[in-house]
């Protein structure tokens, strides 16, 4: 435990960021009534997994200084391949699952590997992988359409176990998971050594290289993951429908307190992140804007929380 | 390290050979883009002659190169400094969206709209450099989150495809000009501007960033000022792709921004200009955009779906960063 209260104290950005979740929906039950309903929050919460979902593999690209924008074509085309493949038939998903995660597993070992082995910066590696994966899903699918999802992801998504969300469930061993992996095991010390300082962790004879690789690799499978959750979600898939999480995931992890200059930060605040877009993206609804006020409010949030982490380093 | 710093900082005491003579070895993968021009020209012709010299062949190929070329250019200039521009996406869907629905019929009233939007254009890029240059934040962040914010602008302003472009400035950018299509005389000027900007102190400066900040510093370069140019810079030559653009399609798009961003980084990493700064070429960055636009019509005459492009852009940009990366780490550890 005390390496996670260490860890979480180093990183006070990231009690700022849930003391703003717990503001913003407290300014959300003040504009509505239904707002603190269990129906309501529960909505808010799922909405909001599916950002921490692929938050995780975002979190750990961007401890290491890097980022991934692959993430809305490996989420969409593991969401359309899937209902694609699977005709509405659940029993299918035996196969078609780890089939969807081991795309995303290559796609993220490609990625991983141009970003550490070939030294191609992040950004430009991912964002021409987001368009080698959305160009096959096109050609594969002819127009990357469609509906009909396997009925057991629907009630993956939206049903209960132990009359708690299952999705919301998963979430929690997700993130429980990503806490120990990043606060007590070797790999977790050894990617905040490489995030912090690569020459320093290469000296201290951890393998950088191989190091960079595994956050991508995370982030692919997790993407693909989280395709099948967003598709039991939306009760469709198409090829755009992970766009929204280009931004949405790279902002939950900035805002949680995670520095992109590498190095610092925690799921712990990623989830946090995840949840405060989501409850911005209701108040704005409370107030009747769309899509515009979403996008240019998750803008400015982006550089004033990393603005705020930048004055910390500086400090220093 | 020290020897790109060395070719970066001597190459300015060096005599001047006259521009596009000053070549050395170093060079080479800049000369690659026209390689590849050849090349895919080649091959189309080959394959389909009429879609590169059938009628209107040329200005319609010309037109869709004025606008990346445009923004290729500008990526140019910052990538150099060791930048990136996402933000050029969000800009041009914002200006493409107000010249759609702010714009008067025709006159000097059209004019003045117009350069109010170029004008936006570079007070967007030089919030841009401020931001990277004041602040320490890593390009990369500034620009996805300023691209989040303008193409937010863009939907506010115009929430679906459409809106009406004024005649006076479909006439003013389309069709031809003393018998050349205006789009050939638009990318022969941009050629004409870099020969006219690359022995500039600005793009010697751009350069010097590029190679070693802190030696830059040291040499008195301004580096903030010279960044916040170099933004500006992009952004302007953005906001007159998107100007382009909405006269071309008569329409303005809400996200029709996007698809520069990577266009624009393929475009510049084809023509050769290093993804880690300090060297680069506009003009090679323009005939690497001509190269990159190519592929569309390779992926015709071979009878494939359209959707093959999608792949083909991602893959060849992925390709050719490798390469482009590959070989500048060779060259830095040998």
């Amino acid at each position: 435990m005390l390496a996670l209260w260490i860890g979480l104290r180093r990183n006070s950005p990231i009690a700022l960021a849930w003391g703003v979740a717990a503001l913003l929906f407290l300014i959300g039950t003040i504009q509505a009534s239904g707002f603190a309903s269990y129906a309501h929050t529960r909505t808010v919460l799922i909405t909001a997994s599916f950002i921490g979902f692929v938050g995780v593999g975002q979190t750990l690209c961007m401890l290491t200084g890097g980022i991934d924008l692959s993430i809305p074509a490996n989420l969409a085309g593991a969401a359309v391949l899937t209902a694609f493949l699977a005709e509405g038939h659940s029993s299918r998903l035996w196969w078609i699952v780890p089939l969807i995660v081991g795309f995303g597993i290559v796609v993220g070992l490609a990625n991983g590997i141009g970003v550490a082995y070939a030294g191609v910066p992040p950004i430009i590696m991912t964002l021409g992988m987001n368009s080698v994966i959305q160009g096959l899903l096109l050609i594969y699918t002819h127009g990357g359409f469609a509906s009909a999802p396997p009925k057991s992801l629907v009630d993956l998504v939206n049903g209960n176990t132990a009359s708690l969300s299952t999705d919301l469930l998963i979430w929690i061993a997700v993130a429980g998971f990503a806490t120990v992996a990043l606060t007590w095991s070797v790999f977790g010390r050894k990617l905040y050594a490489v995030g912090t300082n690569p020459l320093a962790a290469f000296l201290a004879g951890v393998n950088v290289k191989r190091v960079l690789v595994v956050p991508y690799v995370v982030s692919g499978a997790g993407a693909a993951l989280t395709g099948l959750l967003v598709l039991g979600f939306l009760g469709q898939a198409f090829v755009n429908m992970g766009d929204e999480y280009l931004f949405s995931s790279a902002i939950a992890v900035a805002v949680g307190g995670t520095s992109i200059l590498g190095g610092r930060g925690h799921y712990v605040g990623t989830v946090a992140g995840a949840i405060i877009l989501t409850l911005i993206a209701a108040n704005l609804n409370l107030l009747s804007l769309g899509t515009s006020a979403v996008q240019i409010s998750y803008g400015l949030i982006l550089l004033g929380a990393v603005f705020i982490s930048t004055l910390r380093v500086n400090r220093r | 390290m020290i020897p790109t710093t060395g070719v970066a900082i001597r190459s300015e005491g060096r005599r001047r050979l006259p521009v596009g003579l000053r070549l050395t070895w170093r060079d080479v993968p800049l000369l690659m883009p026209y390689l590849y021009v050849l090349a895919l020209g080649t091959a189309v012709f080959v394959l389909e002659p009429r879609l590169i010299d059938g009628p209107g062949a040329v200005d319609a190929r010309f037109s869709l190169i004025v606008p990346l070329a445009l923004v290729a250019f500008g990526q140019t200039l910052v990538i150099v400094t060791r930048g990136v521009d996402l933000s050029v996406g969000g800009l041009i869907s914002m200006a493409s969206a107000l010249l759609a629905t702010h714009l008067n019929e025709s006159g000097p009233l059209l004019v003045l709209e117009a350069l109010a939007v170029l004008a936006a254009g570079v007070v967007v890029g030089v919030l841009n450099g401020l931001l990277i240059s004041r602040t320490r934040i890593q390009p990369f962040i500034v620009t996805l989150a300023t691209w989040s914010i303008w193409g937010g602008v863009a939907y506010a302003i115009l929430p679906i495809e459409g809106g009406k472009v004024s005649p006076g400035l479909i006439s003013a950018l389309t069709g031809p000009l003393l018998g050349i299509p205006k789009s050939v005389l638009a990318v022969a000027l941009l050629f004409l501007v870099w020969i006219w900007l690359r022995p500039s102190r600005f793009v010697a400066d751009l350069i010097a960033i590029g190679s070693d900040e802190d030696r830059a510093r040291l040499l008195g370069v301004r580096i903030g000022l010279r960044k916040i140019e170099a933004y500006a810079l992009c952004a302007l030559l953005a906001s007159l792709a998107a100007l382009w653009v909405t006269a071309q399609t008569q329409a303005g798009a809400p996200s029709g921004g996007d698809q520069f961003i990577l266009n624009s980084i393929a475009a510049v990493v084809l023509g050769g200009t290093s993804i880690f700064g300090g060297k680069g070429s506009a003009a090679s960055s323009i005939a690497g955009a001509v190269a990159f636009l190519m592929i569309p019509d390779l992926v015709f005459t071979l009878n494939l779906t359209s959707f093959w492009s999608v792949f083909f852009q991602g893959f060849i940009l992925i390709v050719a960063v490798t390469f482009n990366s590959l070989v500048q780490l060779r060259t830095r550890t040998a």
